[in-house]
C-alpha cells in the first residue's frame, strides 16, 4: 500500500479500465466515444492506439502540473548618444538571447510547442539577482557580455541585460490527447501499435522516455523529444527496418530496449540503444522457440516475455538491463524457457512483474514470486477485482463531470438504464466518424478547450533512417511541427472525475460505500498493460480472492462472535478464586550478551551487558560488567531518556542517553546486527513501559529525526499529568550535599515570570561572612577571554552580609551594578533558614522564615531570569522551584522511538504529522507505534511498509602527467584517488558497505553523467587543480579530472507511516486550525504547493494544489495565515492575501534579506536557508549557520519589521522549528537546543539550553501548545 | 494468517481453577494436608505448573516415595501430561463442568501402561517441539520449522512456559502463515477425541474440492456421515458448525499447533 500505481487493461468492447494497486476494483476510463486497440504505459504516461488507428496520449496521476519555464535575456548595449538601446554591435549576441547568448530567443518567436500547452500568464521580468532585489526594470549590468552581471549600474557598465520568464503548462492532463497523424489524411497511414518505455535508461537524464510505434505500412517510427516535461514529444522519426520484415508488434522496455515481432512470428531486437543514441544502431534477429510463432512480446528490465501462437508462454534468459546499450548478448538474451500456463497476451511491469491474459477464461493473471533472483516466478494467480459497471454513455460522463464532483460516478450508475437508448445512437454516430474522431468530440467540450484545430504547415519529414529517403516517394508526406492535434474530451479534474484517479484507499477511506456500486460481473479482457504497475511482492494488493477482503468478513461473522462470547463466558467463574495461587509466577527476567562500549575516540572496551527487568514492579537495571565479571557500572533503566541506533556499516550500535550521569550517553556496539536489533527493541519496550508511554503520542509532542533515520517523540503531556499538583508545578532540585561554597547553579526552565516562586531551605555555617542568591540571566562569553564566561544580567541579587549586618538587594544590568536597597539582617550564623522569593507582577516578594521580609521592584524583566545561583558557606536542604506551567527539564524528556525511517518530520498543533524520506517522498503518521526492527511493539495498527532509497557516491580522481596522460597516480600531496566529494576521506567502490541488512543495492556502480558542472562523454569533469571549480569540457590548462560514481541502495522497513501523494517534496510545513490543517510544501522542482482536505480524520488530505510562482523555493513555513518561503538563492518571500476563501494567496512578495556576516566564518554566504514562523516572529537559519529572527511578523505586517541576529553561539545551526514561545534548533554537530526566555516582548529569547546530544538532523516543535 | 488478536488473547488467557488433593493412602502424617488451589493456564502442561504443588505435598508423604514420579488422576482416570491441560478438562469435564476441578495427586503406583514417564521439563519440551514439527509438516510440509533458528524454537517454548503471549506469538505467527499465496494450509493438524480419549487423526484439507473454505459442518459430514447430531468442543467452547477450518486452525489450535477437539 506504500504506493498507488495502475494496471491498465482493455476489455473485449475496447474500453479501457484501470486497477489501482491500492484499490480492489477495475474502474473504467471515461468513455469518450472511442474504443482502444492497444495500450502502453509508464507511470503517469499512457500511450494508446485508438479504434480509429490513431495514437493517443493520456497523462494522468500527476499531482502537480507539468510546467516549463521559458527564459529569454534581453540584452542592451550603451551607446554614447542614445544611452542603452537594443541596437547591439555586430559581434554581440542577439537582442533577445539565451543565457549564454548563443541562441536567438526573441520573445515573439517562443511559441507553445503544441495545443496541449497553455501559457500561464504573460512574460514577466525577473526582479531579483541572487537574492538581491533589482529595480523595477530588472536590469543587471556588466562591463561586457561574457562577464559577471551586477545589480548596480556603474560608470564602466557598457551592457545590461534583463531576464524575461514565462511559464507554460501542459493542459491536456487527465484526458486523451490525440497525437497528430503522419499525413494530412489520417487514414493514409494509420498506426497499429505503440509502446512507451525508456524511463530507466542507464545514465540517461532523469525524465527521458522513449516511444516507438508501427504504422499500418509496416514502418517503425520513433517519437523524438518525449520526456516527462514534454509528454507528447516533437515529431515522428522513421527507423529503417531490415528488408522483408513486416512488423506487427513492438515493445520498449524500461531500459529503452526494443523488441519487435514480425507477422511471421519471428522477433527482432534493436541493438545499441543507450543514453546517447536512443534510437539504437541496428536490428538483430532472435530465433523463435522451435516451431512456434510468437504473437506477443513484452520487454522488462532484466526480462523479456513472449507468448506464441499456440498460447504457450516463453521467458527469454540472459537479458541484462544495465548492459543492453552496449552488449548484443545482453539485449538479445541467450535462450527461450517455456513457462507453464496458456496465455494470449503478456505484459511486463515495474520490477519485471508479469501480467498476462489467460487463454481459457480471458482473465488477468499475475505471475507471483518474481524476484530479481528468480525472474521466472512461481505460478500464475488470477486477479479477481470487482468491476465498475460500465458507464458507456459518453454524454453522461461529460455532463456529470461538470455537476456534482464527488458522487457522480455513483449517480451515473443509477442513470444507466435511462441513458441506454441515447447511448446506442451515439455509438452509431461514432461508427461513421471513426477515422476522424477529433472534431466530433469537440462540440462536447466546454468553452475553455474549444479551440479550433491548428492549421499545420506541410513540411518535409525529418529523417534519420537512411533507407527511408530512398523508399519514400510520397510527396504528400508531412510531419507537423505542432504535433499534438487536439484534446479529446475535456480535461478531467482529478477531484471531480472520481473514475480512475480517485485514491480509493486513502487512509481513512470508507471502502464499503464505494464497493456498493461495483459489480462482480466477469470481464473478458483482450489487452493488459502493466508498464505503470508497481506491485509490492511482500504486500500484494487486495486483488486476489483469498486476500484481506475475505478475512474482514470473518471479524463480523456470527460463528466468530459466538466463539468469542463463549470464550469470554468460559473465563468467568462463579466461585471465589481468592485462595487460588497463580501457577506461573511472574519473575523478573534477565538478558545478557557480550558487547563493546565505544568511547569518544572510537576505541572500544569489551564488556558484558546484563539487563534485568521486572514487569510487575516496573523496574529494571542495565548492568555493564568487565569481561572478568567485575561491575563497571549499573544504570537504572529509568535514567535512560533516549535509545537510538548509531550503527556504522559493519558496526551495529545503539546509543543510550543518560543525562543524569557524568557521561551523558553511552554507545554500545553489538556483535551482530540481530543482537543489536533485539536489544534495541527490548530496551525501547521496557523504557516505554517504565515511563508509561504507549500508543499515539499527544498532539503537543515534539518530534525529532536522528541521523540514522530514527523518529523520536517527546510527549510533554505524560510528564505533566504526573506532576500536576494544585494547579502549580513544583520541581525539587536535588541539592543535598552539593557544594555551595563555590556556588551552586541550576536552570529555571520556565524562567521566572510572575507567579513563579523559589524556596530555599538550608542551614548557615557557624563561621559565615556573606552569602548570596542570584536570580540571573544566561552566561555569556567574556569579550576578551573567550574561555571564561560571565553573567551580565542579574535581575535579583540577594546578598546577606554578616560583617555589615545587612541584606543588600541589587540588580546587575549589562555588567554594571545598579543602586543598592539595604535591609537589616534577619539571619544568625549556625541557624536554619527558609527564604521564599515570589515573583509578583511588579516586584519580588521575599519572605524569610515564613514572614515577609521585603519587596523588590522589578528593574529587569523577570522573564529574563534563566537560572538560580546560591553561593556561600552554608548547607542546602531543599531548593524548590514553583511555576505556573509544567517544568520539564531536558533530564525528564523521554524520547520514544516511534518507528519508521525518515529524513524530516513536521507536526502541528492538532497532531497531524508528516514526514519526508531521503527519496523526497511524503509520509503521514498513522498513529501507530513500532514496525521494522521494533516489531509489534505497539500492535500492528497503522504499521505499513516503508521504503527509502539513498545514493552512495564516490569520486574517482585523476591527475595528468606529460608521459601517460591522465592516470590514477597523483602527487603525494593530492587527495585520495578514490575519495568522497571533499577529497579528504578515502572512499572506494569496493569498500562502500550498506548500513545493515535492511538495505540492499538496487543498482550497480554507475558513472554519473549528471554531476553538477557538466561532464564529458565518459563522465569526467576537469579542473586546473583539485579544489577548483570543475567543468565538463577539457581545456589546455586542466591538470586534474574527476568523475562521480553512484550506486543506489534501498531500505525496506516498516513504520507507522503511510504515503501521501506521489509528489516528491523538499520541505513541508503544517499549521493547524481546529480540526483541519494547512499543509504547504515545496516540490523537488522548487514549486510551492498546498494540500487540500487535510483534517484530523484524513491527515493525508486529498490532493495538491499548485501555486504559480516565478521563483523556485527550498523551504517554506506557514503560521496563522502567514506564509514565508525561502528561494533557491537565499531570498525570502511572503505570500500575499492568503485567506480562507483564497487559500493559495495571490502573489509572492520579497522580504528584506537578513545580513549577518559572522566572525567565525565570514566567507559563508548569508542568504536564508530555512524558515520557521511563529505567531509574531520568523526564525530563519542562514547559510552560514546564524539564526536570524524577524520580529513583529503578523497577519497585518506579514514581512515583519526588524532583523535580530543570535550571535551568542559559536556552533552554526542547521535547523530551527518554533511555535508560540517554543523554539528548538539543531546545531551542525547534531545537538538539539531549546531557546529559553522567548516571550511576547522578547521574540528572540535569551539563551540556548542543551536538550539532546544527538546526532539529530531535524526537529519539529510545531505541535507544542501547552506552554 | 492468525490476526484476530482478540480471539487469540482470549484463548491464551483461558485458565482453570484446580484443587489438588493428596491421595489418602499416601498421607504419612497425622495432620491432613490442605488441598492446594491454583489457577492453571488451559494451554499449559501439568509438569510445567505443578512444582509448587509438589513441594506443598512432599512433607506429607513417606520420604522413600519423595523421589518417585508424581502423577495425577481425575475420578480414577490417570491424566496424560503430554496433553494440554485445557484439553484434558474438556475431555473429562466438558459435558459436566466441575469448578474447581478436583484432582488427586499420587507419588506411588505409577500407571506404567497408561502414562509416559516425565522425569523433567526437558521431556515436555521435546514432546512439545516434536508435536509442533508434526503440525508444521501437515501445514507447510515442514518448511517453516526447518527455516527457524534454534533460538526461535526456544522463544516459542519459553513463551509458553512463562505465559508470555507476545513472546510466543512473535514466533508462532510464522507457523500460522499460509504459504503458497494465501491458499491456506496444506492440511489441518487436527485430532478429534472421543469420550474415552481415543483420538482420530486424518489428513484434512482446509478447502473443499471447489476451492471454497471447508467448514466444521462439512468436516463432520465427511468424518461421521452416520452421526448427524455430533458436536465439537475445544477450549471449553462448542464450535459453531459454520466456522471455517482454516480459521479454526489458525486461531484455536493449542500451542503445539494442533487442534485438540472433543467429540460430544
Amino acid at each position: 500500500m506504500s504506493s498507488n500505481s495502475l494496471l491498465f487493461s482493455i476489455n473485449n468492447e475496447g474500453k479501457v479500465y484501470a486497477l489501482s494497486t491500492s484499490g480492489s476494483c477495475w474502474r473504467e476510463f471515461m468513455y469518450l466515444g472511442l474504443e482502444f486497440k492497444t495500450l502502453s504505459a509508464v507511470p503517469h504516461f499512457l500511450w494508446a492506439v485508438g479504434g480509429d488507428r490513431q495514437i493517443y496520449l493520456h497523462v494522468h496521476g500527476l499531482e502537480i502540473p507539468i510546467r516549463v519555464k521559458e527564459e529569454s535575456y534581453e540584452n542592451e548595449r550603451w551607446l554614447p548618444l542614445e544611452g542603452f538601446s537594443g541596437r547591439l554591435l555586430p559581434t554581440d549576441r542577439y537582442h533577445f538571447s539565451s543565457q549564454d547568448g548563443t541562441k536567438d530567443r526573441s520573445i515573439d518567436c517562443i511559441r507553445l510547442p503544441s495545443m496541449a500547452w497553455q501559457w500561464e500568464g504573460d512574460w514577466q521580468l525577473e526582479l531579483t539577482l541572487d537574492g538581491q532585489p533589482l529595480d523595477h526594470d530588472g536590469w543587471t549590468y556588466a562591463v561586457d557580455f561574457p562577464a559577471q552581471f551586477g545589480t548596480v549600474k556603474q560608470w564602466k557598465s557598457c551592457v545590461r541585460r534583463r531576464k524575461w520568464i514565462r511559464y507554460r503548462k501542459f493542459s491536456a492532463m487527465n484526458s486523451w490527447c490525440a497525437i497528430a497523424p503522419l499525413h494530412k489524411d489520417p487514414t493514409q497511414e494509420p498506426f497499429i501499435d505503440v509502446s512507451i518505455g525508456g524511463n530507466q535508461i542507464p545514465y540517461a537524464t532523469p525524465g527521458t522516455l522513449s516511444v516507438w510505434s508501427i504504422t499500418a505500412h509496416g514502418r517503425v517510427m520513433y517519437r523524438a523529444g518525449v520526456s516527462t516535461t514534454s509528454p507528447e514529444g516533437l515529431k515522428w522519426i522513421n527507423v529503417s527496418i531490415p528488408p522483408n520484415c513486416d512488423i506487427k508488434q513492438i515493445s520498449v522496455g524500461p531500459t529503452g530496449l526494443v523488441w519487435a515481432l514480425l507477422w511471421t512470428g519471428r522477433a527482432i531486437v534493436r541493438k545499441g540503444i543507450n543514453k546517447d543514441c536512443l534510437t539504437g544502431e541496428a536490428w538483430l534477429e532472435v530465433k523463435s522457440p522451435a516451431e512456434t510463432k510468437l504473437t506477443s512480446v513484452a520487454v522488462g528490465f532484466n526480462a523479456v516475455w513472449a507468448v506464441s501462437s499456440d498460447s504457450r508462454v516463453w521467458f527469454r534468459k540472459g537479458i541484462e538491463g544495465h548492459a543492453v546499450g552496449h552488449s548484443e548478448t545482453a539485449a538479445m538474451g541467450s535462450g527461450w524457457l517455456e513457462i507453464n500456463g496458456n496465455m494470449l497476451h503478456i505484459s511486463v511491469g515495474i520490477n519485471d512483474q508479469v501480467f498476462a491474459i489467460g487463454e481459457s477464461n480471458k482473465g488477468v493473471y499475475w505471475r507471483s514470486g518474481i524476484t530479481p533472483a528468480e525472474l521466472t516466478g512461481k505460478r500464475w494467480r488470477m486477479v479477481q477485482a470487482n468491476m465498475q459497471l460500465s458507464r458507456t454513455s459518453s454524454t453522461a460522463s461529460i455532463i456529470s463531470s461538470t455537476s456534482n464532483p464527488k458522487h457522480h460516478s455513483l449517480s451515473l450508475l443509477n442513470e444507466n438504464t435511462v441513458e441506454l437508448k441515447t447511448n446506442i445512437n451515439l455509438r452509431n454516430s461514432w461508427e461513421e466518424s471513426h477515422s476522424a474522431p477529433i472534431e466530433n468530440t469537440l462540440p462536447l467540450k466546454p468553452s475553455k478547450e474549444l479551440k479550433p484545430k491548428k492549421n499545420v504547415n506541410i513540411e518535409n519529414i525529418d529523417l534519420t533512417g537512411k533507407s527511408y529517403e530512398t523508399t519514400l516517394k510520397n510527396p504528400r508526406a508531412w510531419s507537423p511541427v505542432r504535433s499534438v492535434g487536439s484534446v479529446v474530451g475535456m480535461e478531467a479534474q482529478p477531484d471531480s472525475d472520481s473514475s480512475v484517479f480517485d485514491v480509493d484507499s486513502g487512509m481513512y477511506f470508507d471502502e464499503e460505500v464505494s464497493q456498493a456500486a461495483w459489480g462482480t460481473c466477469d470481464a473478458t479482457w483482450t489487452f493488459i498493460e502493466a508498464g505503470a504497475c508497481a506491485i509490492d511482492t511482500i504486500q500484494v494488493p487486495h486483488w486476489f480472492s483469498d486476500s484481506k477482503n475475505v478475512h474482514n468478513s470473518d471479524i463480523t461473522a456470527k460463528w466468530r462472535l459466538e466463539i468469542l462470547e463463549n470464550l469470554k463466558n468460559g473465563n468467568n467463574f462463579n466461585i471465589d478464586l481468592s485462595n487460588f495461587g497463580l501457577a506461573i509466577e511472574e519473575k523478573g527476567w534477565t538478558r545478557s550478551c557480550e558487547a563493546r562500549l565505544v568511547g569518544e575516540k572510537k576505541c572500544g572496551e569489551d564488556c558484558i551487558l546484563s539487563l534485568y527487568w521486572h514487569a510487575i514492579e516496573n523496574s529494571g537495571t542495565l548492568s555493564v560488567f568487565q569481561p572478568d565479571g567485575t561491575i563497571k557500572f549499573i544504570l537504572n533503566l529509568e535514567e535512560i531518556t533516549s535509545i537510538i541506533t548509531s550503527s556504522e556499516p559493519g558496526c551495529p550500535r545503539i546509543t543510550l542517553t543518560i543525562p543524569n550521569q557524568s557521561e551523558k550517553f553511552i554507545k554500545i556496539q553489538f556483535i551482530s546486527e540481530m543482537e543489536q536489533e533485539e536489544w534495541f527493541s527490548v530496551l525501547i519496550d521496557i523504557s516505554s513501559q517504565l515511563n508509561g508511554l504507549s500508543g499515539k503520542p499527544s498532539n503537543s509532542s515534539i518530534w525529532m529525526v536522528t541521523n540514522s533515520g530514527d523518529v523520536l517523540n517527546f510527549d510533554p503531556i505524560v510528564i505533566q499529568s504526573n506532576i500536576d499538583k494544585q494547579g502549580s508545578y513544583v520541581k525539587d532540585y536535588r541539592v543535598f550535599g552539593k557544594d555551595i561554597l563555590t556556588g551552586y547553579t541550576n536552570t529555571l526552565y520556565n524562567n521566572f515570570p510572575p507567579g513563579s516562586e523559589l524556596k530555599v531551605v538550608g542551614c548557615l555555617d557557624d563561621e559565615i561572612n556573606r552569602f548570596h542568591i542570584n536570580l540571573q540571566g544566561p552566561e555569556v562569553q567574556k569579550q576578551r577571554h573567550k574561555i571564561e564566561t560571565e553573567v551580565l544580567d542579574i535581575p535579583l541579587h540577594f546578598n546577606a552580609r554578616f560583617d555589615e549586618s545587612t541584606v543588600v538587594c541589587n540588580t546587575k544590568k549589562a555588567g554594571h551594578w545598579d543602586y543598592e536597597e539595604r535591609h537589616p539582617l534577619p539571619f544568625r550564623p549556625g541557624h536554619e533558614f527558609t527564604i521564599t522569593i515570589t515573583c509578583a507582577e511588579k516586584e519580588f516578594i521575599i519572605k524569610i522564615n515564613d514572614s515577609q521580609f521585603c519587596t523588590y521592584k522589578h528593574r529587569l524583566s523577570p522573564e529574563s531570569i534563566t537560572s538560580v545561583l546560591v553561593l556561600g558557606p552554608l548547607k542546602l536542604y531543599t531548593l524548590e522551584y514553583f511555576s505556573r506551567t509544567a517544568i520539564i527539564g531536558p533530564n525528564e524528556m523521554i524520547w520514544r522511538t516511534i518507528g519508521g525511517y525518515l529524513k524530516k518530520v513536521e507536526t502541528c498543533q492538532n497532531g497531524i504529522v508528516w514526514g519526508i524520506t531521503h527519496d523526497h517522498r511524503a509520509w503521514v503518521y498513522t498513529g501507530g507505534w513500532g514496525g521494522g526492527i521494533l516489531k509489534g511493539i505497539g500492535g500492528n495498527e497503522g504499521i505499513h511498509a516503508m521504503t527509502d532509497t539513498q545514493t552512495y557516491c564516490v569520486y574517482e580522481n585523476q591527475r595528468w602527467n606529460p608521459l601517460s596522460g591522465y592516470t590514477s597516480t597523483g602527487l603525494p600531496t593530492d587527495r585520495y584517488m578514490w575519495s568522497d566529494v571533499t577529497g579528504k576521506h578515502k572512499r572506494t567502490r569496493e569498500h562502500t558497505k550498506l548500513l545493515n541488512c535492511h538495505w540492499h543495492w538496487i543498482s550497480e556502480w554507475m558513472v554519473d553523467y549528471n554531476t553538477p558542472g557538466g561532464v564529458d562523454n565518459e563522465g569526467w569533469q576537469y579542473a586546473t587543480d583539485f579544489p577548483a571549480p570543475y567543468h565538463g569540457k577539457k581545456v589546455f590548462t586542466d591538470c586534474v579530472r574527476r568523475r562521480r560514481w553512484y550506486r543506489k541502495a534501498q531500505l525496506v522497513t516498516e513504520g507507522p507511516w503511510i504515503r501521501a501523494g506521489s509528489t516528491a517534496l523538499l520541505d513541508i510545513s503544517l499549521w493547524a486550525h481546529e480540526k483541519t490543517a494547512s499543509v504547504w510544501a515545496i516540490t523537488m522542482a522548487g514549486e510551492a504547493i498546498y494540500r487540500t482536505g487535510v483534517t484530523n480524520t484524513t491527515p493525508a488530505g486529498l490532493h495538491w494544489e499548485h501555486i504559480n510562482s516565478p521563483h523556485s523555493f527550498v523551504s517554506i513555513s506557514i503560521c496563522n495565515g502567514v506564509i514565508w518561503a525561502v528561494g533557491r538563492k537565499g531570498e525570502l518571500f511572503y505570500r500575499e492575501s492568503v485567506s480562507e476563501e483564497n487559500r493559495g494567496g495571490v502573489n509572492w512578495k520579497l522580504i528584506e534579506t537578513p545580513k549577518c556576516a559572522l566572525t567565525f566564518n565570514p566567507k559563508a554566504g548569508s542568504g536564508a536557508k530555512l524558515v520557521s514562523l511563529t505567531n509574531n516572529a520568523a526564525w530563519v537559519v542562514l547559510t552560514n549557520g546564524v539564526i536570524a529572527v524577524r520580529t513583529e511578523v503578523s497577519i497585518q505586517q506579514q514581512e515583519g519589521r526588524h532583523w535580530k541576529y543570535l550571535t551568542d553561539c559559536e556552533v552554526p545551526f542547521r535547523h530551527v522549528s518554533c511555535m508560540d514561545h517554543e523554539v528548538w534548533a539543531v546545531q551542525n554537530d547534531g545537538t538539539v537546543h531549546r531557546r529559553l526566555g522567548v516571550t511576547e516582548h522578547n521574540a528572540a529569547g535569551i539563551s540556548w539550553q542543551l536538550i539532546h546530544c544527538g546526532p539529530i538532523v531535524h526537529v519539529s516543535a510545531r505541535g507544542s501548545n501547552v506552554y | 494468517m492468525a490476526n484476530d488478536r482478540e480471539v487469540l488473547r482470549e484463548i491464551w488467557d483461558g485458565k482453570i481453577p484446580i484443587c489438588f488433593h493428596l491421595a489418602q493412602e499416601e498421607i504419612m502424617e497425622i495432620q491432613q494436608p490442605d488441598p492446594f488451589y491454583v489457577m492453571v493456564p488451559r494451554l499449559s502442561y501439568f509438569p510445567l505448573v505443578t512444582d509448587k504443588m509438589k513441594r506443598h505435598f512432599l512433607r506429607y508423604i513417606s520420604q522413600e516415595n519423595a523421589d518417585n514420579e508424581m502423577w495425577l488422576d481425575y475420578n480414577g482416570q490417570a491424566l496424560k501430561w503430554h496433553y494440554p491441560i485445557g484439553f484434558l478438562y474438556d475431555l473429562f469435564c466438558g459435558n459436566d463442568p466441575q469448578l474447581p476441578w478436583t484432582l488427586t495427586v499420587h507419588f506411588t503406583k505409577f500407571p506404567e501402561t497408561v502414562l509416559l514417564h516425565c522425569p523433567n521439563k526437558d521431556v515436555v519440551e521435546a514432546h512439545y517441539m516434536s508435536t509442533v514439527k508434526e503440525a508444521d509438516v501437515l501445514k507447510h510440509r515442514g518448511q517453516v520449522m526447518s527455516t527457524m533458528q534454534k533460538k526461535d524454537h526456544n522463544q516459542l517454548w519459553l513463551g509458553l512456559q512463562n505465559d508470555k503471549f507476545d513472546q510466543f506469538w512473535a514466533i508462532n505467527r510464522r507457523l500460522m502463515e499460509s504459504h503458497g499465496d494465501n491458499e491456506g494450509f496444506k492440511h489441518i493438524p487436527i485430532r478429534i477425541y472421543t469420550d474415552d480419549g481415543i483420538s482420530c487423526q486424518r489428513l484434512i484439507s482446509p478447502k473443499n474440492n471447489d476451492g471454497s473454505r471447508k467448514t466444521v459442518q462439512q468436516l463432520l459430514s465427511e468424518l461421521y456421515p452416520d452421526k448427524p447430531e455430533v458436536k465439537l468442543r475445544t477450549h471449553g467452547v462448542l464450535i459453531p458448525l459454520d466456522t471455517p477450518l482454516q480459521w479454526l486452525s489458525e486461531h484455536m489450535s493449542y500451542p503445539d499447533n494442533f487442534l485438540h477437539i472433543c467429540l460430544c
